[in-house]
């Protein structure tokens, strides 16, 4: 990367973004018109970070957060996927020749649809003990096997792919990592249910699915290796949107906290006892507000955070104890569900929905893991099944 | 060092520090588990000196509190123990000789050490606070045996103790909220910091303790709590800290702040000593090992001032729900 470029360069950079985005934007927080994206990149705005050839620009970091600062102000989309777009930034890292030249551009213009097949029935805490199979015939591989949790497949047309190559190697050591195409025969796409009754996911059945060698992303067998590549992009992504304006759950003062709102309605406020409660529910959403916001100023001065990674689990306490406080407000009513009972109807569901936020994306017991690990630097639990052939692994 | 003149004003010889600086202070007095004086002689009197602003007692008592020379202690009924008791507070008048205090107050913190004594004592104008000399006639000082055997705490008995009237430039309880503010800032970052270095002490230990032929922090059973306390260790700093910016600003989300952070740090520091000791084990339960020592301080701390559960309430009031 050409990181050398003089200060004023700056100056000149921010200028030659607002020139371009005053004439091709159609103004402070519209809508983006048809075919946006595509001229996000080709005017090389999506992606400065990435080499010319890429329609980058071989910014360093410094430069390229201005290209994307130019394009938050007037709330045009489209910068920075040279650290957002995850499907793009793995392509790029460890894809084929042919599949970079097929798919890198069209992924960064939003005209490819994709999915991530990652966890399994029987994998889901533990990732690495997928049993879902790619077998080499020839020129391509041929899948069998299920996934789940997998959000937009139906609309998807490749599915980021982990899948077992090797039955002999260790449970790390025989995997594949694959860009499968979504729209053939073998794949069948299933709605699940969730406890709260709505449908995000889907279960996909990988039957003689057929995927094509220049498909297979790094060696065969180093898909292990490839996913830490996209798990990396994926948190970084995640990491970013943390950092956005604040919003949702947890971050509303509480003069106008909704629970606060909930046991006026119900005239909870009166009770003293329940007053310790919705007060330490409350004092939890500030105090993650407050933890949020020294993580920012930790990563400004660039020493790494601890705080970043006790979020979720603080999120997850959080959501959990604002359901069992609103059920203790509600009491017997709590018993009723449905469009005739909204605030019944609200705090069911949060009951049953805080889980999406205390099992996905890794449970609290695998956050509090990392965190042990990590951060606070405890010794791993001894992996009984970390170098032993994967057929020998014991399942349920 | 200078650090006992932290809150008294650079024009009577002391630092002029802000809620800031001292919170950053007693973070370190909590880590180490400072004994003595400091938080109720150097926070809690000189600050109280500082907003009653009597030029004149000010310039008398302040330089010597900021040298090290003077000790001071404050005796207001239901400060330290807030909510705990509902003593009456003792009673002033005026003879011809000067004023004469009577009547009781209980909790004194670190008075047995203390040369002088600033007593809030009732007056036909309302509560005022009156100088007690530590030697003053009629002034019986009776040592409380204590859980925390680091805190000396002291039951006062004034029978017709004379005492100095010290003028104040604002409403009397004004000045006491004020300083009891920076009082309850001051306590909750001993709490964030005393919280952390038990968290350290006790993750170290996980470390190097072996059983079953490996550190006990290798299983979950030790891993999954020392993350959970680390939660609670990073928002207890996260709420003194805030509390005492806001404090340091002059705010007037400062009072809120103030409840947050006690309520917070009070709960996570004794949360986090009474699991220190369960995740150590038997050697944790011997009177030679430190985390007792943590625990006592912390739930010593989380009654003085204010409890957690009375602090929450203030909560909610400032917040106006």
């Amino acid at each position: 990367m050409t990181s050398q470029t003089p200060r004023g360069s700056q100056e000149a950079l921010r200028d030659e973004v607002r020139a371009w985005l005053h004439a091709n934007w159609p103004g402070r927080d519209r809508e983006a018109p048809h075919g946006w994206l595509a001229k996000v990149v080709e005017g090389r705005w999506a992606v400065p970070r990435w080499p010319a050839v890429w329609m980058g620009r071989d910014l360093d970091d410094e430069h390229a957060r201005i290209v994307e600062s130019e394009f938050a102000a007037v709330g045009a989309p489209g910068a920075g996927q040279d650290r957002t777009n995850l499907w793009a930034n793995t392509l790029l890292a460890r894809g084929t020749d042919a599949l970079k030249e097929k798919l890198v551009l069209p992924l960064l213009r939003g005209e490819v649809g994709m999915c991530l097949l990652y966890s399994e029935p029987g994998a889901g805490s533990d990732l690495a003990s997928v049993r879902t199979r790619a077998d080499r015939q020839g020129d391509h591989f041929r899948v069998n096997g299920q996934k789940v949790w997998t959000s937009f497949a139906a609309t998807a047309d490749y599915g980021m792919l982990i899948a077992r190559t090797d039955w002999d190697a260790p449970k790390h050591k025989g995997i594949g990592f694959f860009f499968l195409p979504m729209k053939q025969p073998g794949v069948q796409v299933r709605p699940l249910r969730q406890i709260t009754g709505e449908s995000q996911f889907n279960e996909v059945f990988l039957t003689d699915a057929v995927c094509p060698q220049e498909n297979l992303l790094g060696e065969a067998t180093d898909g292990w290796g490839v996913l830490q590549t996209a798990l990396a992009y994926e948190r970084s992504a995640m990491g970013e949107a943390a950092r956005g304006p604040r919003r949702g759950m947890g971050q509303s003062a509480p003069a106008d906290d909704p629970l606060i709102a909930l046991a006026r309605e119900a005239g909870a406020m009166e009770d003293p006892v329940l007053r310790q409660e919705i007060a330490k529910v409350v004092i939890l959403k500030r105090l993650n507000t407050l933890n949020a916001t020294r993580a920012k100023a930790d990563m400004r001065q660039g020493t790494s955070s601890s705080l970043m990674s006790l979020g979720k689990l603080a999120m997850s306490r959080i959501l959990h104890e604002e359901a069992r406080v609103r059920t203790l407000i509600l009491g017997a009513e709590s018993l009723l569900d449905g469009p005739d009972h909204p605030r019944a109807d609200d705090t069911n569901f949060l009951t049953l929905n805080a889980y999406f936020t205390s099992i996905g994306g890794g449970t609290d017991q695998i956050q509090r893991n990392i965190i042990g690990e990590r951060v606070l630097g405890l010794p791993k639990e001894p992996e009984i099944d970390r170098d032993v052939p994967f057929r020998a692994v014991r399942t349920s | 060092m200078g650090v006992l003149g932290v809150a008294v004003p650079e024009r009577f010889g002391g630092i002029g520090g802000d809620a800031v600086l001292i919170e950053a202070l007693m973070e370190e007095v909590g880590a180490a588990l400072v004994c003595g004086p400091f938080l109720s002689s150097a926070v809690f009197a000189a600050a109280l000196l500082e907003n009653l602003g009597d030029a004149e007692i000010s310039a008398k008592l302040l330089p010597q509190m900021a040298a090290g020379s003077l000790i001071a202690a404050v005796a207001v009924q239901d400060a330290a123990a807030a909510g705990t008791q509902s003593g009456v507070a003792p009673k002033a008048r005026q003879k011809a000789s000067g004023w004469r205090i009577e009547g009781e107050v209980a909790y004194v913190i670190h008075a047995d050490a203390a040369h002088i004594l600033l007593v809030a004592a009732e007056t036909s104008e309302g509560l005022r606070v009156f100088l007690v000399e530590g030697n003053a006639h009629g002034l019986a000082r009776s040592p409380l045996s204590t859980f925390d055997k680091t805190l000396r705490l002291s039951r006062l008995r004034f029978d017709a103790t004379p005492a100095r009237r010290i003028e104040a430039r604002r409403e009397t309880t004004e000045a006491l909220a004020n300083a009891l503010d920076l009082v309850r800032v001051a306590l909750a970052g001993e709490q964030a910091g005393g919280a952390r270095r038990v968290l350290d002490i006790t993750v170290d230990y996980a470390k190097s303790r072996i059983q079953f032929g490996r550190p006990i922090g290798s299983f979950q059973a030790i891993k999954h709590m020392a993350a959970d306390l680390l939660l609670e260790v990073e928002s207890a700093t996260s709420a003194a800290r805030e509390a005492a910016r806001l404090l340091s600003m002059g705010s007037a989300s400062a009072g809120a702040a103030v409840s947050l952070a006690a309520s917070a740090c009070g709960d996570a520091f004794v949360k986090v000593t009474a699991d220190a000791i369960q995740m150590h084990g038997g050697i944790a339960f011997t009177w030679d090992h430190d985390a007792h020592l943590y625990l006592r301080r912390a739930r010593a701390d989380a009654q003085l001032f204010g409890t957690p559960a009375f602090h929450r309430e203030q909560y909610l009031r400032a917040m106006g729900a």
